[in-house]
């Protein structure tokens, strides 16, 4: 898996002829650290007993479901332009919640208007970033605090809990596999078909890479925003579902790191964070990648705060090489 | 012009010459400022003043000649340098900071400031450069974003003024500036002048430098023409050293067949801010107009308002019987407008987008089925218009930012064509940065989009471009219109001297 992200932070730079010295021999020095870090993973994989057992592979693909539904919504806000939102893990929260509570009026109802739900938070936020350049980020925190106000005014803060249990095949396993992760394997292909195949994930891509562009070719920002960001709900609503289904029963505390666990998914796959450039299938890759390093921590036995450490690191290191690599571009 | 050195000059430039690439942009040239006096710098586009002032300034060095500051030799390596050396310099671009003050302002950048700022120390300095250049009144503690154009020119040169600079340059002070606003930057430029300072003053508006200026040295093609005093020349005399010996023009170019038509472009009664007012034109289908001015005549923001881009904009926009709504950039485009701003790397394209996305990014409709794109269809149309351009097709896959400048404005032009909904082209500068051969080609591709009906509007400053390309001509000074003439009445003489120094037609109030 960390082949995938090696392979393409290696990959030689095609304009490295108008690139500058420094950059180059920093970039060199990182792709190497990359290499060697891929050495040292794959020697690790190799002598760690247990690591190449099936159920071990099983439980890796497992526990990226969730985090692959919330970084689909993450990778498409970052190509926007719009860097992150940090609300996604309240959303599929407060979307769990309100899941579980509509579970009463049957379970295909609840399942279609909790994506709606989703849609229609994120479409908000969305609108009043792009068409009135509302700061993405300071949107999005200040929409945590009214989320989860109004979810302690409506329910007092604590857990709903379904009323039956037609629910519960949402939690059944396949091929050794739980369903959330057919469902997040669904999720990316529909969020990678509609970036690469329709007009409006052109849109996308042309909103991220020249915003002011964009905006003087007559592009609908307002639209193109409140399409980024309420397909970025309804992906977070779909996680909520599961997350909901998952714990049979919801609470704001549902999602933990969630948020930033998406955003160091999609930036860990090479996802710009100046926007225009990235994909959604590299996202997953992404997440695959911290999946697999932080399995191997665990079953090494490293703690938690070695495996979070790891984790930053990573991001650190390949958001300077992707940086330096677009940097490489002739002016 | 003088051939021998003054000893008693603050700056002095000797032969000196400058290539980039193969191009001489600046050819032997030689020139003094002497202590005291405002020298102009006067030269048609490309004729190597902006090289000149960045010799000056520190910005690039000669390859050959040397410039002798104050009596010796000096080498201008950094602008730091030439802050250092004495030499103030004020940019066409405003850099004042809007939000921080007057006072802050004055002090920002200077070598000498020290890390820690003692307002109490510096309070007294700078009321006393205030004062010199005429903003009495100001309250150093008033913020810059309070100030008009003209009030923020003026901190400017006040800020140059205070790092003890002997040497002034002004680099189109008065582009974007009222007649008002002109009078006060003036006035501040002559006091300047008094204290012995010699100011280096860089227009177009022959106009002012002839009531400005002790002095001027014209430059064409990257060579002296000559130094003259302004006492001794009239704006004539001066445009033709700027002009030289002209060609006859060509003939108009156009096909005959593009000129008939009946109006499809009414604009009347537009006006952008406080400068530019009252323009209107009466457009045929099939017609190219040229907007003609020099830099902060108006034409920029004409375009930029038809396009939907001034929101302060008013006035009637009508195209084919249908009123254009001026508010935004989506309502401009939905009535048939295609705008191509000047900064086509800033507001153009999608750089990091390859060819293919660029081409197609403004017909997105035409090759999608609903929401879904047509790949085929998608691909078919940008390997047609790669066709159209000029561009292998094999190219299209490529990131925009990998072409060069005329490959990009091809790109960028090529965005436009073919699209039944474009009414109205507005193209602002559609050469700039583009070399001959790749004009030429701009120039067949705007008239082709002409010849199938549609109406081109386009702004530049090079006289030679609105020759060849413009079926009528509309010249514009200081936001107003000067005069308007088909392409066959006027020639170069005509219109640099109504760019430069024209009357501008009376605005009803």
């Amino acid at each position: 898996m960390s082949g995938g992200v090696s392979g393409t932070a290696v990959g030689a730079p095609e304009h490295a002829a108008a690139s500058r010295g420094a950059r180059r021999i920093i970039l060199l020095i990182l792709q190497g650290l990359v290499a060697v870090a891929a050495l040292v993973i794959l020697a690790g994989a190799i002598t760690t007993q247990g690591f190449f057992s099936l159920d071990n592979v099983q439980a890796i693909l497992a526990s990226v479901g969730f985090v692959g539904m919330v970084a689909v919504g993450m990778t498409v806000i970052m190509i926007s332009g719009s860097f992150v939102s940090m609300s996604l893990g309240t959303q599929a929260a407060v979307t769990a919640i309100f899941f579980i509570w509509a579970l009463k009026f049957g379970v295909a109802p609840a399942i279609a208007t909790t994506i709606v739900f989703g849609l229609v938070i994120g479409a908000i936020q969305g609108y009043a970033i792009g068409a009135f350049g509302a700061n993405p980020i300071v949107l999005t925190i200040a929409v945590v605090a009214v989320i989860e106000g109004l979810v302690v005014v409506f329910s007092s803060g604590g857990t709903q809990t379904p009323p039956d249990n037609a629910y519960t095949f949402l939690n059944d396993t396949h091929f050794g596999l739980p369903l959330s992760f057919y469902v997040m394997l669904g999720v990316v292909a529909i969020g990678e078909l509609i970036m690469r195949r329709t007009r409006f994930g052109k849109q996308v891509y042309m909103v991220g890479d020249n915003p002011l562009a964009a905006y003087v070719a007559g592009l609908p920002m307002g639209k193109i925003g409140a399409g980024v960001f309420g397909l970025a709900g309804a992906a977070a609503a779909v996680a909520g579902i599961m997350l909901g289904a998952y714990n049979q029963g919801a609470s704001l505390l549902l999602t933990g790191s969630l948020t930033y666990d998406a955003i160091a998914a999609t930036l860990v796959g090479g996802t710009l964070v100046s926007g225009g450039k990235g994909s959604v299938w590299k996202t997953l890759v992404g997440a695959l990648v911290i999946a697999t390093i932080t399995d191997l921590l665990l079953l090494r036995g490293y703690s938690n705060g070695v495996q979070i450490m790891v984790k930053g690191l990573l991001v650190i290191v390949v958001v300077i090489v992707v940086h330096l690599r677009s940097q490489g571009r002739p002016s | 012009m003088s051939e021998t050195v003054d000893k008693t000059a603050l700056i002095s430039l000797e032969t000196v010459s400058r290539s980039f690439g193969a191009i001489r942009a600046v050819d032997g040239v030689s020139f003094d400022l002497r202590p005291g006096e405002i020298h102009a710098l006067c030269g048609h586009n490309g004729a190597g003043k902006s090289t000149v002032v960045k010799m000056i300034t520190g910005l690039v060095q000669p390859d050959e000649g040397r410039i002798v500051v104050s009596g010796s030799e000096s080498s201008i390596r950094s602008p730091q340098e030439a802050q250092e050396l004495g030499i103030a310099f004020v940019d066409q671009e405003l850099s004042v900071v809007p939000i921080l003050s007057v006072a802050d302002n004055i002090q920002l950048g200077g070598v000498s400031e020290p890390f820690f700022n003692r307002p109490g120390k510096t309070r007294g300095r700078v009321r006393e450069l205030l004062d010199m250049v005429g903003l009495q009144g100001l309250d150093p503690s008033d913020p810059v974003s309070g100030l008009s154009m003209g009030g923020r020119q003026l901190v400017e040169i006040g800020r140059a003024l205070g790092r003890d600079a002997r040497v002034l340059v002004l680099d189109e002070p008065t582009a974007t500036l009222s007649t008002a606003e002109i009078e006060h930057v003036f006035s501040a430029i002559r006091s300047v002048a008094a204290t012995g300072c010699g100011v280096i003053f860089v227009s177009h508006r022959l106009d002012e430098v002839l009531e400005l200026c002790d002095r001027v040295t014209v430059l064409r093609d990257g060579k002296l023409v000559d130094t003259a005093d302004t006492s001794a020349i009239d704006v004539d005399q001066l445009v033709s050293m700027m002009l030289g010996d002209v060609p006859p023009a060509a003939a108009p170019s156009l096909p005959e067949q593009g000129r008939a038509g009946r109006t499809a472009v009414e604009v009347s009664g537009l006006a952008v801010g406080a400068r530019t007012r009252g323009f209107w034109l009466k457009g045929d289908h099939g017609h190219v107009y040229a907007l003609a001015g020099q830099v902060g005549c108006g034409a920029t923001e004409i375009l930029r308002a038809i396009a939907g881009l001034e929101p302060t904009a008013t006035g009637n926009v009508v195209i084919d019987e249908r009123r254009l709504s001026l508010g935004s950039p989506e309502s401009a485009v939905a009535g048939g407008v295609s705008y191509l701003s000047n900064d086509r790397k800033g507001d153009g394209l999608f750089l990091g987008l390859t060819a293919e996305e660029n081409l197609v990014s403004t017909r997105l409709d035409d090759v999608s089925r609903g929401p879904l794109l047509n790949m085929a269809s998608l691909k078919k149309a940008a390997v047609g218009l790669a066709e159209t351009i000029g561009l292998a097709p094999e190219r299209l896959p490529e990131p925009a930012e990998n072409f060069s400048g005329g490959n990009q404005q091809k790109i960028f032009i090529g965005r436009t064509l073919d699209r039944s909904e474009t009414k109205l082209l507005l193209l602002d500068e559609p050469t700039r940065g583009v070399d001959v051969k790749g004009r030429m080609e701009i120039h067949k591709l705007v008239r082709d989009a002409a010849r199938d009906g549609t109406t081109v509007i386009f702004a530049s400053t090079e006289i030679d471009e609105i020759l060849d390309l413009a079926d009528d001509i509309v010249t514009m000074r200081s936001g107003l219109v000067v005069g308007r003439h088909p392409r066959s009445e006027v020639d170069a003489e005509l219109l640099l001297g109504e760019m430069t120094h024209g009357q501008p037609e009376k605005v009803p109030a």
